[in-house]
């Protein structure tokens, strides 16, 4: 049949539309493509998917009796000051007195004139003095080049101090525990607890209020000794401390940073965008557990811990500890920030999972290599035995001295290692698909396909270009979301 | 955006799914034409390699849509020269002699 008018007959025509059809479905999937990779669901935790859609990924065919790290020796509990926080707060205590005392010790004194337990810590790593002091001078220049800095990244520094404002001074939320566990625990705590109907009930139903109070990933672990800190407890202060018994299991709550944010580190990211929002899912989760009868303390960010997160989390089934020493979630990558919840509620937990994170980072290394401060391990397998576990080491004093570096008003973190992490992506068909294949070729051909074409793929700066002038150029890993940029809001 | 839009996402792909017809029954009335005699396997390397390239197509420019246009450029690069040569390839199985 022809139709009329024209000498298109119908064969013609069906033959013209199906190329048309063919170029018009090449761009269909252009456009999809973008669509997909622009939408803000894809942003794992900051999108539509609430209520536990955050945890998508299926863990069940991972799970494994024998948690990915390696216990090789006698183990022991971290003593309070081994984390770094707490020795550089002691240490700040004794060097800036307040008002017009003069310092009660100055770095010429040297390690053996330093109270216990610093005195033997530091006499033990004499380097790790050594990099405080230099962190020390580094957060002057710092303070001296914000000044340069302070227009450019206005809008990110104050994000970031809009966030962290929730979680500061007196008013933060949670309140910090006041005396014993056995009282502060359970202040509050309902006396007539009803009758749960299993501790399978009990999980279920804590995972589901910790999604609606906005956590992204959850999982429930028994709380290991080994992972809890000896000399020092929140509420009561110095000394030595059994395991209070209440706390039988931990609620281990995971949340991303804003990504676009945390692929701009060290410069645009901020810790407190995840930090406060786990300090509000933690506390609020603490008070609905003493609500219905339980007790309850809550482990925040930034310094708010008695245990240890990352091993925490690998009980939890979460994932898997990094070469940066990070945990590695299938869902979020390395931006995962962790807090949990102690309680004596009777939970399920969950079981670890092993997901070849451990035979990925032998190989992958882009950590180490875009590291501004030669924090991270570059060794094929892991090398250090740390409190009985074996296990990559983190210089975490040259890491801060790096926070005391980067072009930031103050030190207020780096991140780079976590933007850097080809398993940090974002909740997008392209990245599921390599989510879901990586785990399940069991040759590893894969995995090595994947990390050849991130090295080629993806631009990485190298560790000291994120330094400001005259030893970097201030870059960052990814390109900073325009709403964090100044210029393109303010004319200065 | 459109195609994760709540009334424009599901009439996109009904509209993908209007095209995807029209262009499997051209191609069909195109090889009869041309005298190609088109077997079972030889409707599935061609549909196989047109689902390939929509992929391929789709992962740059998811990749371009997450800032990250490099990669996507190197994907492009990298997967859409081995689609074109096995486009060339698939030719040469089709076309007839
Ligand atoms: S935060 Fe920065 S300096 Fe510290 S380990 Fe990670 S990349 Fe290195
Ligand atoms: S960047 Fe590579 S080596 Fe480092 S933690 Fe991630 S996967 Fe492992």
């Amino acid at each position: 049949m022809k139709i009329k008018g024209n000498g298109l007959n119908r064969r013609n025509f069906i033959k013209t539309a199906g190329i048309t059809g063919g170029v018009l479905a090449l761009a269909g999937s252009a456009g999809a493509g973008l669509a997909s990779g622009k939408n803000k669901d894809s942003f794992t935790g900051w999108g539509r998917t609430a209520y536990g859609k955050d945890q998508f990924f299926n863990r069940k065919p991972f799970i494994t009796d024998n948690p990915t790290y390696e216990k090789v020796g006698e183990s022991r509990r971290i003593t309070y000051i081994e984390d770094l926080f707490k020795r550089n707060g002691e240490l700040s205590r004794l060097l800036f007195a307040r008002g017009n005392e003069a310092p009660s010790w100055t770095f010429d004194d040297g390690a053996e004139k330093l109270p216990e337990p610093l005195r033997t810590y530091y006499l033990e790593h004499p380097e790790s003095l050594g990099e405080f002091r230099k962190a020390i001078q580094k957060s002057q220049e710092q303070e001296e080049n914000w000044q340069k800095y302070k227009n450019k990244y206005l809008l990110a520094d104050a994000w970031s101090s809009a966030h962290a404002s929730a979680i500061q001074g007196q008013g933060a939320f949670p309140p910090q525990p006041k005396g014993l566990p056995e009282e502060s625990d359970f202040r509050g705590v309902k006396k007539e607890a009803l009758k749960l109907k299993s501790p399978g009930h009990g999980s279920s139903l804590i995972k589901q209020i910790t999604y609606s109070f906005g956590a992204s990933l959850i999982g429930i672990a028994r709380v290991k000794e080994d992972w809890v800190y000896q000399g020092y407890l929140r509420g009561v202060g110095k000394g030595e401390y059994e395991v209070p018994g209440h706390w039988k299991y931990a609620v281990v709550i995971a949340v991303p940073h804003e990504w676009d944010s945390m692929y701009a580190n060290p410069t645009y990211g901020t810790s407190y965008d995840a930090y406060s929002k786990l300090r509000f899912i933690a506390g609020k989760l603490e008070v609905f557990l003493r609500e219905i009868g339980y007790a309850a303390r809550s482990h925040v960010p930034p310094t708010s811990y008695e245990i240890a997160m990352p091993p925490l989390a690998i009980d939890a089934g979460l994932g898997e500890q990094g070469r940066h020493g990070v945990l590695i979630t299938p869902e979020l990558g390395a931006n995962t920030r962790l807090a949990a919840v102690t309680t004596n509620m009777p939970l399920e937990p969950d079981k670890p999972i092993d997901i070849g994170i451990r035979e990925f980072c032998s190989k992958c290394k882009i950590c180490a290599e875009e590291c501004p401060s030669g924090a991270i391990s570059f060794t094929d397998e892991p090398e250090n035995v740390i409190r009985g576990y074996k296990r990559w080491n983190i210089d975490a004093d040259k890491c801060f001295t790096i926070w005391n570096s980067v072009a930031t008003s103050h030190a207020r973190g780096c991140r780079v290692c976590l933007a850097v992490c080809p398993y940090s992506r974002k909740n997008n068909w392209i990245h599921n698909i390599v989510r879901e294949v990586d785990p399940r070729d069991p040759t590893g051909v894969f995995s090595s396909a994947m990390l050849a074409m991130q090295k080629k793929f993806f631009n990485y700066p190298g560790g000291q270009a994120y330094l400001p002038p005259p030893d970097g150029e201030n870059s960052t890993y990814g390109e900073a979301p325009s709403w964090l940029m100044t210029e393109e809001w303010f004319n200065y | 955006m459109y195609p994760n839009a709540l009334i424009l996402g599901p009439l996109f792909w009904i509209i993908m799914g209007v095209i995807y017809t029209v262009t499997v029954t051209g191609f069909y009335y195109w090889t009869k034409d041309k005298g190609i005699r088109l077997n079972w396997w030889k409707w599935l390397l061609s549909v196989l390699w047109f689902t390939g390239t929509n992929v391929v197509i789709a992962g740059a420019f998811t990749l371009f849509g997450e800032n990250e246009t490099r990669a996507g450029l190197y994907f492009i690069g990298l997967f859409g020269v081995l689609f074109l040569i096995l486009g060339v390839g698939l030719w040469r199985i089709l076309s007839p002699r």
